[in-house]
């Protein structure tokens, strides 16, 4: 990307009006997402950005930049499809705790694997707002939401702990409640190179009064604040990223620019100067027909 | 039984999964090919990498081929299960040989041994291996020779794969060497050698042996494909394993994905950012990927993915034939989309279809499923190359067309039911390619008569290309007074037979209309032809409910009053056909 680019807020301005609930964490993070793309020089022109279906999903056409509104808890494979064909467009995938923990957990591993080159932002508002506050796999125990009258009674998912454990290359946490913070999490997340995982502990103000933003606001605390803190560091980071009740850590809690993207990684396409979609030409099948003749 | 000559010399090896059985056939198969014969190898074998019985068959002829007899000549069995497992495909007066010390066969096989006048011939394969300072898997070199011995044919092929395998273990390729010529030398006892009476055709060289996945993935490569995803599921693995196999060569990224869910998001993702991308899986996988198979429909994305059929339901038979997916995919997924559906049945078709899927799917901004069968799939045929593959057409906006894009273009209401597609990175115009029912640029909508309107220009895509795209293709006299119906591998057996009653029935009047492109399902030839042949219309599907009859009725309300239907995993072999019509005609 060009250092002297013209984008500006604007380009990714939209008249469709939302339709969120008032207070919504996602009027922020649409805001954070903007501001962190146009300080990066992503133009509209040269980024995509999927949604899950879900909440934030219905925000898909209220931003510029190219769309895919898919289906719901499959954004990380139809975005990773994307990514790999060409990696001049910035690709961004946002999913929340239902459709990403719930529906389509094994897509979130397999990216994590992968190292596929995008960003991947969690909207963790700990249930299905959508759905009207159903129990998510991030719903605290015993919590009472509309499908559990008595409780939720299965262990909630640690997602940081889980990806953690997988040998991520950027796992990052920030809050809705706080622009700056998102904006700067996700310019980190956007210049990575891999997979970069980025979970937003959002506001549900409908269906999750238990953790409204206040209740983060009392607790986070950014990594960067701890004295010599190493976002290397990855046994640090899982012991950092352990509390979820009490002093909650965010910022980039573990980065690693070392280790190669998918495509560096796959030994026929590592040295490729050009992108898949550059290449669309009838290939010569001759050397290899010629096997079949004797 | 038959008594149409089959003009045919049939050569099935057999034995249990794990005792290379089938590279004994594919080896086999390939020398006779080199000597000059036409030949088609169809395998049977069970889902396990050990133990059951498997065959490997070869029909060998001066003709050409595309299916496989019922019977066979000659018999060589590995194991003892096999031997009770296929001693009754013997042709009367057939013969097996054996590997194996104390074979004892049951009175009732002792009855049809003798009925039949089968010769029977005991090699004991594993001691000349170890004579010859071998381990007992190198019996299969010794079978080998004995095969190439007995049907007349050279060392020479056998020989230089011995010398490419062993190239880095001189010991191995000595001692295999051994076994062969001691194969080659084997005296037998009753074994008689056939004669094979075929012409040998001249330039061998020109031809080409392989299977139909060979020609999936060589027509991905001439149809520009640059990315296959896939997860492992026959009849369809070998696509992925033989794109893998020559991704040095081609540069295509092939990935081995999680599940076929992501397979299909893969590779939807993939098409919607510009490149060709292609997935192939079985119907069970397709199953999986049939919600984004209508997510493609809704955000009009080009999608193309091979279905490889074989018997269900649930995981079936999951190593044997069938053509019972046609439902599946003309029906499958929720809500209502154009697609298109065509069906591969041989080398030229499968490898052709690839790249005229994705001028379709690329044109009309649809799925498009290509479907094959374990039998086209796995099978072997010879074929004299490939024709041109169609231009590479992308229908994408122009460059000079870029900067009068406007959203509202992407999803334009137009009478074809065709908009303009562009792709990420191609221009400042941008728009939500939304799953959710949405406005000409994406943005959502759920007003009632916006709604219909994009719905019914989504649909119209269906009638147009209906109007565009090629009737069935028929073969046969110009003024049958039978017509076979049928589409995929069973069209081969239908015109192998009908070759066949040219000389020995030739008053019998049968054309085979063979659908290719199968749905949208054109019907004018169809109701032409009927109106030649009244009621004697034969419908011949592998599977059970005749499911392009299903479609043929929906379409024209005609009922098929004739069908041959066959569901046990097996294909169509050539006698099915034939005495079909001798019971019918």
């Amino acid at each position: 990307m060009s250092e002297n680019c013209s984008c500006s807020f604007h380009d990714y301005y939209s008249d469709n009006i939302y339709t969120w609930c008032t207070n919504c964490g996602n009027y922020g993070i649409h805001a954070a997402v903007k501001r962190a793309l146009v300080a990066e020089c992503c133009e509209p022109k040269d980024t995509l950005l999927c949604f899950d279906i879900g909440c934030n999903g219905n925000g898909s056409d209220k931003i510029g930049g190219y769309r895919y509104h898919g289906l719901h808890g499959r954004v990380i494979p139809v975005a990773v499809g994307a990514a790999i064909a060409n990696r001049r467009v910035k690709v961004l995938a946002f999913g929340g705790d239902g459709g990403t923990l719930g529906e389509g957990i094994n897509h979130l591993i397999h990216a994590v694997r992968g190292n596929y080159n995008m960003t991947f932002i969690l909207h963790n508002n700990l249930n299905y707002g959508l759905t009207q506050g159903q129990a998510s796999p991030t719903t605290k125990l015993e919590m009472k939401m509309n499908s559990s009258p008595d409780g939720v009674s299965s262990t909630p998912l640690h997602p940081a702990r889980m990806i953690l454990s997988l040998n991520p290359t950027f796992v990052a946490r920030t809050f809705s409640g706080d622009i700056n913070h998102m904006t700067e999490v996700i310019r980190r997340g956007v210049r990575h190179q891999g997979f970069s995982f980025i979970e937003i502990y959002q506001n549900c103000p409908t269906y999750n009064k238990a953790t409204p933003h206040q209740w983060y606001q009392d607790r986070i605390y950014d990594v960067s604040t701890l004295p010599d803190y190493n976002a290397r560091d990855l046994n640090r980071a899982r012991e950092v990223a352990e509390d979820l009740e009490n002093k909650i850590a965010v910022g980039v809690l573990y980065e690693n620019p070392d280790e190669p993207e998918f495509l560096k990684r796959v030994a026929n396409r590592q040295n490729a100067t050009t992108e898949l979609v550059d290449e669309v030409k009838p290939g010569s099948i001759e050397s290899i027909l010629n096997r079949f003749n004797q | 039984m038959p008594n149409t000559p089959l003009h045919r010399y049939v050569v099935k090896v057999a034995g249990e999964s794990g005792q290379g059985v089938n590279s004994v056939g594919e080896i086999l198969a390939k020398s006779l090919k080199e000597t000059g014969y036409q030949v088609f190898g169809y395998r049977e074998y069970p889902s396990l990498i050990k133990g059951g019985y498997s065959c490997y068959q070869i029909d060998v002829s001066d003709q050409p081929m595309q299916s496989s007899s019922a019977e066979c000549d000659l018999l060589m069995c590995l194991s003892r299960v096999s031997v009770h497992a296929y001693l009754k495909t013997l042709r009367p007066g057939g013969q097996l040989v054996h590997t194996l010390k104390a074979l004892q066969f049951s009175p009732e096989e002792e009855q049809w041994i003798n009925e039949r006048q089968l010769k029977i011939e005991f090699v004991d394969a594993v001691q000349i291996a170890e004579d010859q300072g071998g381990k007992w898997i190198m019996a299969n070199t010794v079978v080998i020779g004995i095969l190439l011995k007995m049907l007349g044919l050279s060392e020479s092929l056998v020989v230089r794969i011995l010398e490419a395998e062993f190239a880095h273990k001189p010991d191995m390729l000595a001692v295999n060497k051994q076994c062969l010529t001691a194969g080659l030398n084997y005296q037998p006892n009753t074994l008689v050698p056939p004669q094979l009476a075929f012409t040998k055709l001249p330039e061998i060289d020109n031809y080409y042996l392989m299977t139909g996945n060979h020609a999936i993935a060589l027509g991905a490569i001439s149809a520009g494909v640059r990315a296959y995803y896939a997860y492992p599921m026959t009849p369809s693995s070998s696509i992925l394993t033989y794109l893998a196999e020559w991704q040095h060569e081609t540069g295509m990224l092939v990935k081995q994905v999680e599940d076929e869910i992501s397979v299909a998001q893969m590779t939807i993702g993939s098409m919607f950012m510009g490149t060709r991308a292609l997935c192939g899986t079985a119907g069970g996988g397709f199953d999986l990927m049939t919600e984004s198979l209508s997510m493609a429909g809704m955000t009009e994305t080009p999608w193309v993915c091979v279905i490889g059929q074989r018997p269900g339901p649930a995981t079936g038979l999951p190593t044997w034939t069938s053509t019972g997916d046609l439902n599946l995919a003309v029906f499958g997924g929720h809500g209502e989309y154009a697609r298109c559906v065509v069906a591969a049945s041989d080398l030229e078709s499968a490898y052709r279809l690839v790249g005229e899927a994705f001028n379709i799917a690329e044109k009309y901004q649809t799925a498009v499923l290509i479907l094959t069968e374990k039998q086209i799939a796995e099978s072997l045929f010879l074929t004299k190359g490939f024709p041109q593959p169609a231009p590479i057409e992308r229908y994408l906006v122009p460059d000079s067309e870029l900067s009068q894009l406007q959203a509202n273009q992407r999803y334009e209401i137009t009478e074809s039911g065709i908009s303009k597609r562009w792709v990420p990175g191609q221009s400042p115009v941008v728009f939500d390619a939304n799953g959710d029912e949405h406005l000409p640029d994406g943005s959502l909508t759920e007003e009632s008569a916006t709604s219909a309107a994009m719905y019914d220009k989504r649909m119209r895509k269906q009638a147009t290309m209906l109007a565009e795209l090629p009737e069935p293709q028929y073969f046969g006299p110009e003024q049958p007074e039978w017509v076979i119906v049928t589409w995929g591998s069973v069209k081969n057996a239908a015109i192998d037979a009908l070759e066949l009653l040219k000389t020995s029935k030739p008053e019998l009047k049968v054309g085979v209309l063979h659908y290719e492109y199968v749905y949208p399902v054109r019907t004018e030839q169809l109701l032409k032809l009927q109106s030649q042949v009244g009621d004697n219309l034969i419908l011949m599907e592998n599977n059970y409910t005749g499911q392009l009859g299903g479609l043929i009725s929906q379409a024209t309300g005609l009922q098929f009053k004739h069908r041959l239907l066959k569901y046990d995993g097996r294909p169509f072999f050539v006698e099915d056909v034939l005495n079909y019509l001798e019971e019918t005609c």
